[in-house]
């Protein structure tokens, strides 16, 4: 000792280094904590004084000390001292804490391993399957996400939820965004195209060709992902291109009699402008492939009464005639043609254009199916067409993700006036796992459908999210210009697992940490509220987010954002329900009411959140994403491999009855659809055929129809899609591949694959480097 | 991928994979290579469905 008293240091410093004025009070409060914890070991008071004045006394002199070095201290003077239980219960305390916080230098790790492991051997490169973390600019992005996540754990969460996030009872996702943005946005093009726009890099006009309206689909898609960190989608897909491709019929017409005239009668003056403006001005209204059949006689008379001038010559009405059909006849092969390529190069550039620092392609969302006008249907049966046929060699397209909206009365049965699209759907699906079904008619869709309003058709956005009711202005409950903000999800298995059957014990647990992820989704509303329209250049400067336009360019986004979502989602229903009852909801009837009961209390947890606060809190069956290893493989860890609960390397999807589970089609139709009606924030139900099953158009329909009359939201068929890209075959591909007869990795001979082009025209050709 | 792929004495082939595209998280992927241990186990693990 120096003297009586003990020279306390001045300063310590924080595990980040930043320094911080010494208070002796919270190493009393520690010991006195270790102390209580140790319950049978009581220090008494003028020992305590003591043992606090020891470790003070043993900071050394003249250095600024550290918070690990004083902790250390604490720990060797309990020993010293013979509180053994006391620094048993310290060190213990101890663990936990520096458990929930990264230090820095497991940052450094992480760099080292995103900078020197290649995907294949690095699990935290492959999270997201569609971003190419080999890449250069996959690893800046990567770096860039976990720099945010150890900013935002260790500086931004109340350590409560930062701890909960850590280990495991909740997932924060896309916490790398936490400061940044909201998650997505249902854009409608007709709106963002109406009077052109901008993409912060300069004017783009209003545009007037299909080929026109497809780029810059995709250009809107992109320039929003770049502000947002999850999907895009556009709800009204087919009511947008269907302007695109009625601009370009009404050009190929009017080409069409130009031309028609200027070969016909040799007459150079049709080709003028001024023609074409007149004679534009002489029909009734703008043209289109509908009424244009009923303006023949308007056409007839305008050409007998004043053609004269143009033509300079008196014009015979058989020509006229003539004309006026043969132009409708080009004109729908021109646009036809034109749709078929724009629709191309709209599956194409989605497929390449980059976002997010060229890392990846932005995650599009296209919706379709219910208008029925023929430049509408014009579209969508080239869409899919090409989705059909496939990319520049036949690949299947990964983007966008194609939703068929299925209403009845437009689509879903003969004689409606969409159901050949419908089949379209069904057998492209049958192909290329595109497009996934949503149903329009789904009670819980179908309350908020008014006929002939888009806005009111449900939309979904990639892999399941759904906008549509809107607690925060009940007046807009409609699809576009709204998203998620952000989303949150419970691990409900280890709830279950920690409940020891305790269905009591299991909701007041649940119930808690629900009320954790609220209160996380608030903290984070709170950091979007205070965006301003500058953050959002194209989101909100160009209006496509709901009231976004009202807005100036300084304006704080908070008040307009409350028409977005905030979501807790949940994973792993199944494994919850056997850790609880010994059966998931696909083996027993009883299991099956408890899971219906356990997602029903969630559900009303959020809708009395929306009470409370004005806000859309929905209930979100979670995709699991990099999830669905990470909480599984922390419970093995605490739990060790509980039978059907924790013995997978994953936890099962949502809602879904088990992966590995054998059960019939419309059995497990069945037995989800019920969810789907409590996961107002998004759902998804898939079914698993094999090959054969699959491409048999019947069996394929009886499943969507299925889905439909069973209440299902959304839902879509998986089937084995693979391809030999040396032959250019796809389908399904045991070990031998059909066509060419080749092995994975092995090789085969041009003259061989020459012959088979013979018989498939998709077969590439080959340039022999040595010839 | 095929674009990259040619001839050497009149065989095309060797060591090519299979594309194997499967719907993982709701997201179509091109090759499993590049899915998540978890993902790759589920997408393992799955049974077909009876119709």
């Amino acid at each position: 000792m120096r003297g009586n008293a003990v020279i306390c240091p001045e300063i310590i410093k924080k595990r980040n280094g930043a320094p911080v004025p010494f208070d002796v009070k919270k190493i009393r409060d520690a010991i006195r904590k270790a102390n209580d914890a140790a319950r049978v070991e009581a220090i008494a008071p003028f020992q305590f004084e003591k043992l606090v004045d020891a470790v003070v006394d043993a900071i050394p002199y003249g250095r600024t000390p550290n918070v690990e070095q004083i902790q250390d201290l604490v720990e060797e003077k309990l020993i010293e001292n013979g509180f053994a239980k006391t620094a048993k219960a310290y060190i213990l305390y101890r663990a936990e804490h520096t458990k929930v916080r990264k230090t820095e230098a497991d940052l450094v790790k992480i760099y080292r391993e995103l900078t020197f492991t290649s995907a294949a051997d690095a699990d935290i490169k492959r999270e997201n399957a569609n971003i190419d973390a080999d890449t250069s600019m996959g690893t800046m992005l990567k770096y860039g996400s976990e720099g945010a996540n150890y900013f935002v754990d260790n500086y931004i969460l109340p350590k409560d939820i930062a701890a909960a996030h850590i280990n495991g009872d909740i997932h924060i996702h896309d916490k790398d965004f936490y400061m940044l943005t909201e998650t997505c946005c249902q854009i409608d093009l007709l709106k963002l195209f109406e009077g052109g726009f901008s993409t912060g890099h300069g004017y783009i006009r209003q545009p007037r060709s299909i080929a026109s309206y497809a780029a810059l689909a995709c250009i809107a898609i992109q320039a929003n992902q770049n502000e947002m960190h999850g999907g895009q989608s556009v709800p009204n897909f087919d009511y947008a291109m269907a302007e695109g491709v009625a601009c370009t019929f009404r050009k190929e017409y009017y080409d069409a009699v130009q031309r028609y005239f200027w070969l016909e009668y040799d007459c150079q003056e049709v080709l003028e402008e001024e023609f074409r403006q007149a004679l534009k001005d002489a029909m009734p209204e703008r043209i289109n492939m509908a009424n244009i059949d009923d303006y023949e006689a308007h056409f007839v008379d305008w050409f007998m009464g004043c053609g004269e001038k143009w033509l300079k010559k008196t014009p015979k009405e058989e020509d006229i005639r003539r004309c006026h059909r043969t132009s409708i006849r080009i004109a729908m092969k021109e646009t036809d043609m034109a749709t078929y390529q724009a629709m191309e190069s709209l599956i194409h550039n989605l497929n390449t254009m980059n976002s997010r620092a060229g890392a990846q392609v932005p995650f599009s969302s296209i919706n379709y199916g219910t208008c029925t006008s023929l430049e509408a249907r014009m579209a969508i049966r080239n869409l899919l067409k090409v989705t059909e046929i496939g990319l520049g060699n036949g690949e299947t397209a990964i983007f966008p993700v194609q939703i068929f909206k299925v209403k009845e009365g437009i689509n879903y049965n003969p004689g409606d006036p969409n159901y050949d699209l419908f089949r379209l759907a069904i057998k492209v699906s049958a192909k290329r796992l595109f497009p996934n079904f949503s149903f329009i008619d789904a009670p819980f869709n179908l309350k908020y459908y008014k006929e002939g309003d888009y806005n009111t058709e449900i939309a979904y956005m990639g892999c399941r999210t759904r906008v549509m009711g809107n607690h925060y202005d009940p007046e807009k409950e409609v699809t576009c210009g709204r998203g998620n903000l952000s989303f949150t999800s419970v691990n409900l298995p280890r709830l279950g697992i920690k409940a020891h059957r305790d269905l009591g014990v299991f909701y007041q647990e649940l119930d808690k940490r629900l009320d954790l992820c609220c209160r996380q989704l608030l903290h984070r509303f709170e950091i979007q509220k205070k965006k301003t329209v500058k953050n959002y250049p194209f989101l909100m400067g160009q209006g496509i987010w709901m009231g976004s336009e009202t807005l100036g360019v300084q304006d704080q986004v908070g008040e307009i954002l409350k028409n977005g979502t905030l979501s807790v989602g949940f994973i792993g229903l199944a494994e919850t329900l056997v850790s609880l009852t010994g059966k998931h909801h696909g083996e027993s009837e009883e299991s099956r009411k408890l899971g219906y009961e356990i997602v029903a209390h969630m559900r009303a947890y959020m809708d009395q959140k929306s009470e409370e606060t004005g806000l859309n809190f929905t209930l979100l069956a979670t995709p699991a994403e990099g999830l669905s290893g990470r909480f599984v493989r922390m419970d093995q860890k605490r739990f060790g491999k509980i039978p059907g609960v924790t013995d997978r390397e994953y936890y099962t999807n949502s809602f879904h009855v088990p992966v590995y589970y054998p059960i019939q089609a419309f059995e497990k139709i069945r037995i989800e659809a019920p969810y789907h009606a409590l996961t107002n924030a998004g759902h998804i139900s898939y079914v698993e055929l094999d090959g054969d099953t699959a491409k048999n158009p019947e069996a394929f329909e009886a499943i969507i129809r299925c889905m439909k009359e069973s209440g299902i939201g959304y839902g879509s068929v998986n089937h084995p899609v693979d391809r030999d890209p040396v032959c250019g075959y796809t389908g399904v591909i045991d070990e031998v591949c059909p066509r060419c007869g080749r092995r994975e990795g092995e090789s085969v001979t041009v003259e061989r694959l020459n012959e088979l082009r013979k018989k498939y025209p998709d077969v590439p050709v080959y340039l022999d480097a040595n010839h | 991928m095929a674009g990259k792929v040619t001839a050497n004495n009149g065989q095309v082939g060797e060591n090519v994979k299979f594309d194997r595209i499967r719907r993982i998280t709701g997201y179509l992927v091109g090759t499993t290579d590049r899915f998540n241990n978890a993902k790759r186990a589920e997408e393992r693990d799955r049974v077909k469905h009876s119709v």
